[in-house]
């Protein structure tokens, strides 16, 4: 059986929530089960806020879990708080745009990438969680780049469709962010 | 919001939407409530969705008003609902009662959070005794139903409605906070049940009639008990029909462990992980909490060495087992006040623990 879980985290106001239902969108569409439920309570912008999903070929084993394949931090309170939770051999997708790039632990893999500045370069600060998914797509091999163009289509709200260019923009320039920039 | 997926039937939504979606399928007419997180998705769901079918939305002043408001609703014959939670369910509870004395078919969603008092707005299973005791005075039971899934939050709300009007019983969808909020796949069919004849008794004015009343009035002189004679003649054909559980690898289980709602999902995964310890461990999930499936756990009593209960409150449904088990065998209890439900490994580090 093969599963594996995401937790996205950062601020209230960065599109945390979004991009998880962007990435549990993307995995339906692959005909996996998934599940996606939020951190919940009095949340509010600017304040941290994360959601977990669980892919699965098979029934969704539980929730909650104790540990995590994947984590994408979009700010340094997250990637304090889930650091601990990845898994041996996991991934660490964290924004050093807000995050300071130290390697505590070495059984794991990191991916440091500017993403809220990539996102201000693509047009809109908005943008860094959909950028992140592009990351995670290109590190994980999960799902493709094109569920992902779907999930966004899905997604987003007849009133926001003339925002769907950006998106997939934003999705593209992460997954094309090289992985292992020159020096390591 | 709800995202169609366009290769397949499948919708990736929220609890809370699935249920009030099921609702609008299932022929809900009416729909009266006033906002509680962790459901107000549902109200804010009807609110638009009401209106746009020309069906009956009212944003109640008070839950008090909002469950009488279905009273009234459900005595015209028409399918009608609420939905709430735990300390705002806690206002509902003598109409509910009522509703049991009046036999009429409310449907009521409580989605559970944190308690006692205000609590907190965290998933809970602490209203396990509200829904299947009751805060209503007078003997009654509602049925109630525990989904574990968002899908079953579709299938046992279609399910409540044909019950509370099959049976004229008011009829508790208990999902909680985290079923309420969490996103998944679900696939929305056409109603699968048989519309009831509403017509011997509902309020549809009394042209060409006898008039009628509903009431729950039970007069001095009934010293024969006749009405509650009746009502509970009802719960007995209840109890005989309608128990729905979930049972996986009980046949040869030396430990059963026993889950409902959100919290059994780990509770599966737990007894799977086990077995491959080589702990023969079986999984059983009540669906209906009322009908509780007392006779079933009577009978795996007879040749299992004991019962764990696993739940998210301070130990309640824990009773039912053992009162149903009648001292055959240990009901064991592990347990969590209040959250997400405890991973899988925790638990089964807890179950090692009791062995």
């Amino acid at each position: 059986m093969s599963e594996k879980n995401f937790i996205i985290a950062g601020f209230g106001g960065q599109g945390v929530l979004l991009a998880g239902e962007v990435l549990a969108n993307a995995f339906m569409l692959e005909r996996k089960n998934v599940t996606w439920y939020p951190s919940y309570g009095a949340e509010m912008r600017g304040g941290t806020v994360n959601c977990e999903i669980v892919m699965s070929d098979d029934e969704v084993s539980e929730v909650n879990k104790a540990d995590t394949d994947f984590v994408i931090a979009l700010n340094q309170a997250s990637f304090d708080r889930f650091l601990s939770k990845i898994k041996k051999g996991g991934w660490m997708i964290a924004n050093s745009t807000l995050a300071k790039e130290i390697k505590t632990r070495a059984d794991i893999n990191y991916l440091f990438a500017p993403i809220t500045k990539l996102a201000e370069e693509v047009g809109n600060i908005k943008m860094a969680n959909i950028l992140a998914l592009g990351l995670l797509a290109k590190a994980s091999r999960l799902v493709s780049l094109d569920t992902l163009n779907q999930a966004l289509d899905i997604v987003i709200p007849p009133h926001r469709k003339h925002l769907l260019p950006l998106n997939l923009k934003a999705l593209k320039i992460g997954y094309e962010y090289d992985l292992l920039p020159a020096g390591i | 919001m709800a995202t169609e997926c366009l290769t397949n039937k499948k919708i990736l939504t929220k609890g809370n939407y699935a249920i009030a979606q099921a609702a609008i399928q299932a022929g809900c007419q009416c729909y009266f409530g006033y906002p509680i997180t962790p459901q107000s998705e549902i109200g804010e769901f009807m609110s638009g969705k009401m209106q746009e079918l020309k069906r009956g939305y009212v944003s109640a002043e008070s839950e008090l008003a909002a469950i009488n408001m279905v009273i009234g609703a459900v005595s015209t014959g028409v399918k009608a609902m609420t939905s709430s939670s735990s300390c705002a369910v806690s206002l509902m509870q003598e109409a509910l009662s009522y509703a049991t004395a009046d036999e009429l078919p409310v449907v009521l969603v409580s989605v559970m959070r944190g308690g006692p008092g205000l609590g907190n707005i965290y998933p809970s299973q602490g209203d396990y005794f509200q829904a299947t005791k009751g805060g209503g005075n007078g003997d009654y039971n509602l049925i109630v139903l525990a989904p574990s899934t968002v899908q079953e939050c579709v299938d046992l709300t279609y399910k409540a409605f044909y019950l509370a009007q099959k049976y004229r019983n008011p009829t508790v969808l208990l999902a909680d906070g985290l079923l309420g909020q969490m996103m998944e796949p679900v696939e929305f069919y056409d109603y699968p049940y048989p519309e009831i004849d509403t017509s011997n008794w509902a309020l549809t004015g009394a042209k060409n009639r006898e008039a009628r009343i509903i009431r729950s009035y039970a007069p001095l002189a009934d010293d024969r008990c006749v009405f509650l004679e009746k009502l509970f003649q009802k719960y007995k054909t209840i109890e005989e029909n309608e128990v729905v559980y979930e049972e996986i690898n009980t046949t040869d289980a030396d430990i059963i462990l026993v889950s409902f709602g959100s919290t059994s999902r780990n509770v599966k995964t737990a007894m799977k992980k086990l077995r491959q310890k080589g702990i023969k461990a079986g999984f059983f999930r009540p669906v209906t909490l009322y009908p509780f499936p007392s006779k079933k756990l009577q009978e795996l009593a007879q040749k299992v060495k004991k019962f764990i209960t696993v739940e998210v409150n301070m130990g309640q449904m824990v009773n039912d087992v053992r009162l149903a088990v009648n001292g055959v065998c240990p009901v064991e209890l592990i347990h969590k006040g209040v959250g997400a439900p405890p991973s899988a490994d925790a638990i089964v580090s807890k179950i090692e623990e009791l062995l």
